[in-house]
Formats: structure tokens, sequence, C-alpha cells
């Protein structure tokens, strides 16, 4: 695939708003801004630009609890999406959800869903929808290499192939749950995704920090599951440059595995070496994309810190649909 | 006496069980390695080794067949799953297994099995990882279901889970972790099925279990500066029910306020004003009140989640009115 200088330049810019976003929400968390805990993607960010790029509005998309770029990219103003982080009035689910469950319906981001392994199911209802309608959309739904322990994931395939449901199963195999390893607790660890031959679904094992591989690879399977020829499974591998959490030691992990993540497969320094060397972009002009980023980055905080706190009655509203809950 | 956190606590007594049985053994999600994702099982991999703390992927199903299936054959498992509102994943087993191996067994078969795992609100983690189970588990006979207060209760109730030929839910409130208190070093049971007064009153009785405990005390003190002298009792095991501490107290108070942080319809504590009901009437001078969660699913942000979660001031408005009733 020949990319175009527009495209080139909207991967880049979108891996470099994800990583300047996390950074912000790291340091937002640390600072005591942000309730709870969030979970970075920092280094990861090549598999989410990149298959979103691949994506319409009007596919439906399931983030897992890893996905802030995916939920950033999605069509949603961004700076509601940061707001919802904060747990802000302003946030796209009015505060209710926080960084695990950033949702938009409007561009179909269907990230309400905490528990690893329940998307692996209910995307296939909203494949099944899209079939059913006969509108060509398609469904992608992102999960980890730990969530593969969760039997979920083979009920879903098992039927998303049989029915040959338009979907996009995006494996980001960062390597790691939590603290295991993908070989401390997985019976097949060279390629994870190997499984859904199982189910006469085809797999493709990507270097999920090659922005440009994954897209293609995405576009090309996104294109297989609009035509109507069933599931595609794509097993990204990637590294999570943080620990589990913002603020998680990751004393699980060697810090050597870390530098040679970070210093030699930097999804981001990648593509802009690889830019520059082609004559795509001067160094000049992606610096200056950098710095475009970054104030769009201070927008968001802005919005979101300037934000009021939602009204406590808020809590209760939205349980049943036309029915009141009683309050304190 | 030396002190000890909640979680060390609990650390303690599967460290001294696992020393005392070989047949207990300890499996869960980041449980081996890391020590758990709260650290409540740290240290007991480097003890114990591969083969009786067992790292396991994310499985909850797996998890706790395994835990059903090794009880019945003879082990003693305490399974971890990390965060209550996981234990879904996993229900069937404890359901339509765990509770009812004995029984299919005629008799001849217990399923001596513990899930430990971390409840409540009050974390900032939204509707997904902040529930209060018990209820889930309630209208399921043959589970026992476990709740501790205190780092004192948390060892001496986890041992005597441990010992205990029935399946328990052992339910550990995620804010009660850091919690300082005395626990003796050698080990010691806590008997399942006892409460106890925490506080003694003659005007009416607050039951409450886990971090409502401290709610419910809270309460109590600020209602003895207006002269209500309140009795609060911390249930403990949560089933089988200690009607006995419940029934004394409301023959000598005669009010009952239930506090619980799930959900109000369909609360555990509703079984305990029944109970009282159906026993206890003509000691009953006001109706039986609750103060429980909202019927809504836990929010996120800090104002929304304070607004599901019961408070001490709501605990003072229910025992004034059925005070003065
Ligand atoms: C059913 C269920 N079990 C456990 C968890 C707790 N948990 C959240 S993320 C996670 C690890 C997930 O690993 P992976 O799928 O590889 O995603 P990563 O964090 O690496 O992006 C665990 C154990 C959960 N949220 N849901
Ligand atoms: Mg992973």
């Amino acid at each position: 695939m020949n990319l175009s200088k527009e495209t080139l330049k909207e991967l880049y810019y979108n891996m470099v708003l994800i990583r300047h976003f996390e950074e912000v929400v790291d340091e937002y968390a640390k600072k005591g801004y942000i309730p709870g805990f969030v979970h970075l993607s920092t280094g990861q960010e090549a598999c989410q630009a990149g298959v979103m790029k691949a994506l319409k509005e009007t596919d439906y998309k399931f983030p897992d609890h890893r996905s802030h770029g995916v939920c950033l990219l999605a069509g949603t103003p961004k700076e509601r999406v940061l707001a919802e982080i904060f747990g802000k009035k302003t946030g796209i689910s009015g505060g209710r959800g926080g960084s695990m469950h950033i949702i938009d319906i409007k561009c179909r981001n269907m990230g309400f869903n905490a528990i690893q392994g329940a998307n692996l199911v209910t995307c296939l209802g909203t494949a099944f929808a899209s079939q059913y309608n006969n509108t060509q959309d398609v469904t992608a739904v992102f999960f980890g290499d730990g969530t593969m322990g969760r039997g979920e994931v083979y009920e879903g395939m098992n039927i998303a192939a049989k029915w040959k449901l338009p979907i996009l199963y995006v494996l980001v195999n960062n390597r790691y749950a939590i603290s295991t390893r993908v070989e401390d607790v997985h019976s097949y660890p060279e390629n994870l995704s190997d499984r859904a031959q199982g189910y006469c679904i085809p797999n493709e094992v990507i270097d999920g920090n090659d922005v440009i591989a994954v897209y293609e690879a995405a576009s090309k399977a996104v294109k297989r599951a609009r035509e109507g020829e069933g599931p595609t499974v794509l097993e990204l591998l990637t590294y999570r440059w943080q620990g589990m959490f913002s603020g998680d030691p990751a004393a699980y992990r060697p810090k050597e595995e870390v530098e040679i993540w970070k210093e030699e497969r930097c999804p981001i320094k990648r593509l802009r070496e690889k830019l520059v060397q082609d004559k795509t972009f001067t160094t000049e002009e992606l610096d200056k994309l950098n710095k475009e980023s970054l104030e769009e980055i201070q927008g968001m905080l802005k919005y979101a810190l300037e934000s009021p706190e939602p009204e406590p009655e808020e809590a209760i509203k939205h349980v049943y649909v036309g029915r009141e809950v009683q309050g304190r | 006496m030396r002190k000890l956190s909640f979680g060390k606590a609990i650390n303690e007594a599967l460290d001294q069980e696992m020393e005392r049985d070989e047949k207990v053994f300890v499996l869960g999600e980041d449980v081996a390695k890391m020590g758990g994702d709260f650290g409540i099982t740290r240290g007991l991999w480097k003890k114990y080794g591969d083969k009786r703390v067992k790292d396991t992927p994310l499985s909850e199903a797996a998890i706790l067949g395994i835990a059903n299936g090794a009880a019945m054959a003879g082990l003693r498992p305490v399974a971890e799953i990390m965060f209550a509102d996981f234990i879904t994943e996993g229900y069937d087993q404890l359901v339509n297994n765990s509770a009812k191996i004995h029984f299919m067994f005629n008799g001849t078969v217990t399923c001596p099995l513990v899930v430990r795992t971390a409840n409540g609100a009050g974390f900032h983690a939204a509707y997904h990882h902040s529930q209060t189970p018990e209820a889930w588990f309630l209208n399921v006979p043959g589970l026992y279901i476990v709740a501790p207060s205190t780092p004192y209760e948390a060892k001496g109730l986890l041992i005597a889970s441990i010992r205990d030929d029935n399946p328990v839910i052992f339910l550990e409130h995620k804010l009660l972790y850091e919690m300082e208190g005395e626990v003796p070093e050698e080990p010691y049971m806590v008997e399942l099925g006892k409460a106890r007064v925490r506080k003694e009153g003659k005007d009416a009785t607050l039951i409450a279990s886990q971090r409502m405990v401290y709610l419910a005390l809270e309460a109590a003190e600020e209602l003895s500066k207006e002269d209500i002298q309140v009795e609060v009792i911390d249930l403990r095991t949560l089933f089988p029910l200690d009607k006995d501490a419940i029934f004394d107290s409301v023959a000598k108070t005669g009010r009952v306020v239930l506090v619980n942080e799930a959900p109000k319809t369909g609360n555990y504590v509703n079984e305990i004003s029944q109970t009282i009901n159906e026993e206890m009437f003509e000691f009953l001078k006001a109706p039986i009140k609750r103060v429980t969660g909202l019927d809504a699913p836990t929010a996120f942000a800090p104002k929304l989640e304070e607004y599901y979660l019961p408070h001490k001031e709501d605990i003072i408005r229910e025992v004034k009115e059925i005070v003065e009733y």
C-alpha cells in the first residue's frame, strides 16, 4: 500500500497526541487530580492510531481498559474524554465512568466495560446487528494477551466464525497481564492468536509498534469483514512502558526489558525516522506537529480542570428508562 | 499486643494455615510472584513454591472450577478473585457446584474451599470495581459468607474458614486493608456464625458489617452525646446468621437500623429484618429501618460515589426517627 502524505501525517500526529495525552493523565493522576486508577497506553500508540485510522465513525469500537487512545480518536470531542477521566460533569459520560468506562454512542464507542473478556461476546451482538441491518459496519474489539485467558474469547470466536460476523479482533499483546507474562500462564505462548485457527478465523501477527503495518493489516481485515467474509484476528506485538496503572512500580519486569522497548522500539521514533529518511517530512515539520498536539492537549487540560464536578443527584439518573430511583 | 494491618493479618492466616496443613493451597490472578493485586499473598510463593501458590491467567471460571474439583478431591483451596465484581465470571461454579456438592453427594463429599475477594466502594473505581456481593449468594443454600471488619477478626475468621468443611465466600473490604489492629501471633480461630457486640446500648440496635461497622460506631458515638445509647453489632459472619446475638439485642432495645453499602432493593440485610419480624415481633417498638447504598450502580466521580454510599448522618437520622416513633 502506498500511503498518502496526509495519511502518514495523521498517523504520526495521532500517535504523538496519544503519547502526550497519556503523559498528562499520568502527571495529573500522580498529582491527585484524577480519582481512582488509570491504565496508560504509552508505548502502544501505534496499535491504537493504526487500527482507528482503518475504521469509520459508524464502526463499533470496543476499547478495553488500556485504550484512552481509541476513545480519543473515535470522534468524541477530545476534551470530553479527558474530562471523563477527571470525573467531571462535562465528561462524556458525566463522570459516572472514568478512565475505564469512556463511551460515546455517537461515534459508536462502546467502552463501558471493565470486566475483561466480556466485550469479546458483547461484540458479537453489534456485529450481528450490522449483519442483520445490512449496514456493512464493522465491530472492532480491543483486548490484551492476559484477557486471552477468559472463556468468552473462545465462545465468541466460535460463533463469530460460524456466523461470519464482521469483527476485527485486535489482540494487543504487550506480553503481560498484570504481573504474569504470556509464557507464565498460557499454554501456547508463541503466537497467541494462532488459537483462532481452531475456529477457522485467519490471524495475522504484526509488529504493533509499526503503525504503517498495523494500519495496512487493519484495513485489509476491515475490508474483508465489510465484504461479508467474516472475522480476522490481528495480534499486535507491543509493550506497555508503564506498569499496570499509573504509579505501579512494576517490580515484576526487568528494567533492561523496559529500556529496550523504550529506546529501540518506540513507535513514534520509528515512524519519525522513516518519514525523515524518506523525505516525506522534515524534522522541523514533525516538530511542529508535536507542538500542535501539545497545544491541543493543553486546551483539553484547561477544559477538564475548569469543568465543574457533577451534581450528586446525577448518581441515580438513568438507572431505568422512564423511571426514577429514590435518592437520599 | 503486636499490631498488624488487616491485609497482613490475612497474609499471616494464609501462611500459618499453609504451614499447618499441606492440603491448603492458594490460586488466583497474580497471587504468586507479585503477591496479589492488593499484596495480600505476598511472600507465600517464595516460601511454598509453584506447587502451592498458583498464578492463573484471567480465568475466573477456571479458578473456581479448580477450587471445586480440588476440594472434592480432598485439598483445601483458597482462591483469590481480585475484585468481588469479577466473581460473576465464575458465579456458576459457586452457585451450581460449590453450594450443592455436599447435598448432591448425599453428604459423602465436602467442598471445603474459601474464595477471598476484595469488595466495596469508596475507591473511585466505578461500577465494575466497587460492588458488595453478599446478596448475590444469600439465596443460594450451601454457601457460608464471612465478612470481617478488623485485622483480629480477619485472621481468626480466615483460619476458621479454611478449616471449615463448607464453601466460604470471604469478603475483604478494600478500604480496610490498611487498617491496623492488634493481632495475636499464634494461629487462632474466630468462630463462624458468631456476631460481636462492638458497643452496648439500650435505645436502638445498629447491625452492620465490614466498613459499615465504623460508620455505625461513629453514629453511635454522636448519638450518645444526645443521650441516645445505641448498641452496635458487627455481624462478622453474614451466613450463617447469629440470631442469638441479634435477638438478645432486639429484646433489649426494641429498635433496629440495618446498615449495608449494597443497593437497598434485595439487600442482604432484608433477610435480617424479616427474621426479626417473624421471631421477635412482640419486642419491636418501631419499624425496622435500613441505611444502604442507593438503587443504582456505583458511579466513578467522588461526588457521585459519595452520594451513592450511606453516611453516618443517614444512620443518625434513622435512629432518631425510630427512637421518637
Ligand atoms: C474478569 C476480570 N478479571 C480480572 C480483571 C482485573 N484485570 C484488569 S486488567 C488485567 C490484566 C489484563 O491484561 P491484558 O488483557 O494483557 O491487558 P493489558 O493490561 O496488558 O493491557 C486484570 C487481571 C478484570 N478487570 N476483569
Ligand atoms: Mg497485556
